[in-house]
């Protein structure tokens, strides 16, 4: 039946043909096609206010950002070329993804810092009354952690290292998912566990925990979050690369000045909360999320400034842990080229 | 008496039963990792990947000399030996209870069968409040999710044993125990054991789900955390394991089918 044939071609011509207007469209709006990869949480928030705000577009980027889950998958999508830039924790399996050379570190974001707030330790009601008061008293009791390399298995470390005892004599439980520690912390299965404010704020309200430390007493200037992105986008795209992160640090300074410094108008807080509240928390009133910003408010380093001394030390602890391979360098992980390094 | 006429007839029931041939299985192995290795070292498999076999062997060596493959080994066999003990125990026994009793068939059939699509993993934060962190909520894990298969695959071969076989037996006057124990079990035996085949596979493949919860070791943790650390030769080393413990349940039961199933010619 030729006419339908027709037909057919007809439609395929009439769809390449609105592809091409859409692909020419995007050209003539921004010059580069960015993926941008975020987690739906409170520290991610400068990607949103970035993007939201216009700002990675007023460098020439056209950003599309991916949502992922954890800090794990969206380092691997990076060393794919699925996302250009992420920014998280530097996890072990980033640390690995870097020694087959597929990711590099060019900037730092979260540090904590002595005297802000940040993560919290908590421990279990049952620990509690059973004498665990202070973190100093962990030896031989439980500590929760997602997994082996994330960030709270390396705080525990530094817990451990700074109130003097080994890290072995504190049990780790890998729990894998941040609902199951918050249910085991309740229920007295684990003794303890670190963890951003808002949500420890919430247990200890609750009454389901009792707060026993601050992070930012045991480990002062951790760089807990990085700015990554794949071997081939910072060695051969220097120009995109150098547009995300002036675009990036324009939100990192909204960021600060509204929650960390506390510099910006009520009206400008509001502002970017309600941003930040069409990504994070959607389900929570408007109140409660404005709350919780300002409760987890934790520095992010102004111009996406790296760390080294504490990153440095997280590569070494990786190393020592026998976590990641001890042949990785400091140069095969990070790009200093990028940022301010303190 | 005439004599048969005609021409002879060669035998033909020679039947469809499974021949050994040895080495196959072992040349489809050779040639899937040397291909892997060959890919890996010419760089047509980029080292994101696939890691190369020979690394994945050297990681094996050193987790055996370090003393670490017992130190996970261990606890992992621990728990699919009770786990898996306690679901196909109770599984065999209600099977078979299935297969001979109106009441139970009727009680039970439809509850193994909303348990079965269940996904196991789904109802891990419930077994962590029923049965902690701990190795009770890993036994029961394996245990209910060996159960469901075992339990379908059971009273399955009790409904197939031959009715012939047994109206015989109730024509020369024998006993319900002697029917049962001796024609009903032997007879169901062979598709028991092939259902075991399944079962057993599902509690290794629930080991790595048993030890996401609280497990510092094991095989599972070890592949959670190898994979977290995107370390891809202990991830490979890891399923390995895995494999070669599916491959030693697979001998042990031709073995076992061997050793008792003669008679089935």
């Amino acid at each position: 039946m030729p006419s339908r044939l027709i037909d057919r071609r007809g439609l395929l011509v009439g769809a390449g043909a609105l592809g091409l207007a859409g692909a020419f469209a995007t050209r003539a709006r921004a010059a580069t096609k960015v993926n941008l990869g975020v987690l739906r949480l409170g520290s991610h928030a400068p990607s949103f206010i970035a993007y939201e705000r216009g700002y990675l577009r007023d460098e020439g980027l056209d950003v599309e950002l991916k949502f992922f889950e954890a800090a794990q998958p969206l380092a691997v999508a990076v060393a794919a070329g699925d996302v250009d830039y992420g920014v998280t924790a530097m996890s072990g399996g980033l640390v690995s993804l870097a020694e087959k050379n597929a990711v590099k570190v060019i900037g730092g974001a979260l540090s904590e810092e002595k005297g802000k707030v940040g993560s919290v330790v908590l421990a279990s009601n049952k620990a509690w009354e059973a004498g665990l008061k202070s973190p100093k008293d962990l030896a031989g009791r439980s500590f929760g952690i997602t997994t082996a390399g994330s960030s709270f298995h390396f705080m525990a470390h530094k817990i451990a290292q700074a109130v003097g005892i080994p890290l072995s004599s504190i049990s780790l439980k890998p729990l894998q998912k941040l609902g199951t520690l918050v249910a085991s912390l309740s229920s007295g299965q684990i003794d303890s566990w670190a963890i951003q404010q808002s949500i420890a704020k919430k247990m200890i309200n609750e009454g389901s925990a009792k707060l026993i430390g601050t992070i930012s007493d045991y480990a002062p200037d951790y760089q807990v979050t990085t700015v990554f992105t794949s071997t081939a986008n910072a060695v051969d795209n220097r120009d995109k690369t150098k547009a995300f992160i002036r675009a990036y640090s324009r939100a990192v300074d909204d960021y600060d000045a509204a929650f960390v410094d506390r510099t910006a108008t009520q009206a400008e807080v509001d502002a970017i909360t309600r941003i930040l509240h069409t990504y994070v928390s959607t389900s929570s009133p408007f109140e409660d999320v404005r709350q919780m910003l300002v409760d987890d408010a934790t520095r992010i380093n102004r111009g996406l400034a790296l760390s080294m001394k504490s990153v440095v030390e997280q590569l070494e602890w990786f190393k020592a842990e026998k976590m990641v391979k001890d042949t990785i360098t400091a140069e095969m992980l990070f790009d200093t080229s990028y940022v301010k390094i303190i | 008496m005439t004599e048969l006429r005609g021409n002879p007839v060669a035998f033909r029931g020679r039947g469809f039963s499974p021949r050994p041939i040895a080495g196959v299985g072992l040349v489809v192995f050779v040639v899937l990792i040397v291909g892997t290795e060959l890919g890996t070292r010419s760089g047509w498999i980029s080292a994101l990947t696939l890691p190369r076999p020979s690394a994945v062997f050297a990681t094996f060596v050193d987790l055996w000399k370090s003393g670490l493959l017992w130190v996970h080994l261990v606890p992992s066999l621990r728990r699919i030996l009770i786990g898996g003990s306690i679901g196909i125990g109770i599984g065999v026994s209600l099977g078979v209870a299935i297969g001979l009793f109106g009441v139970v068939r009727a009680g039970m059939v439809p509850l193994v069968a909303a348990l079965f699509p269940i996904p196991k993993i789904a109802l891990l934060p419930l077994f962590v409040v029923w049965f902690g962190i701990d190795e009770t909520s890993k036994y029961a894990l394996i245990a209910f999710g060996t159960f469901t298969p075992t339990v379908v695959a059971t009273f399955g071969a009790v409904d197939n044993v031959d009715r012939g076989l047994i109206r015989m037996g109730q024509s020369f006057g024998l006993s319900w125990w002697s029917i049962v124990s001796k024609i009903v079990l032997p007879g169901a035996f062979p598709g028991i054991l092939s259902g075991l085949r399944v079962s057993i596979s599902i509690g290794i493949i629930l080991l790595v789900a048993a030890e996401m919860i609280g497990a510092e070791f094991g095989i599972g943790s070890y592949i959670l955390e190898a994979g977290a650390l995107y370390d891809l030769e202990r991830l490979f080393t890891g399923v390995t394991l895995l494999s070669i413990l599916g491959l030693i349940v697979s001998w042990v039961i031709g073995g076992i089918e061997r050793r008792f199933l003669d008679w089935r010619g």
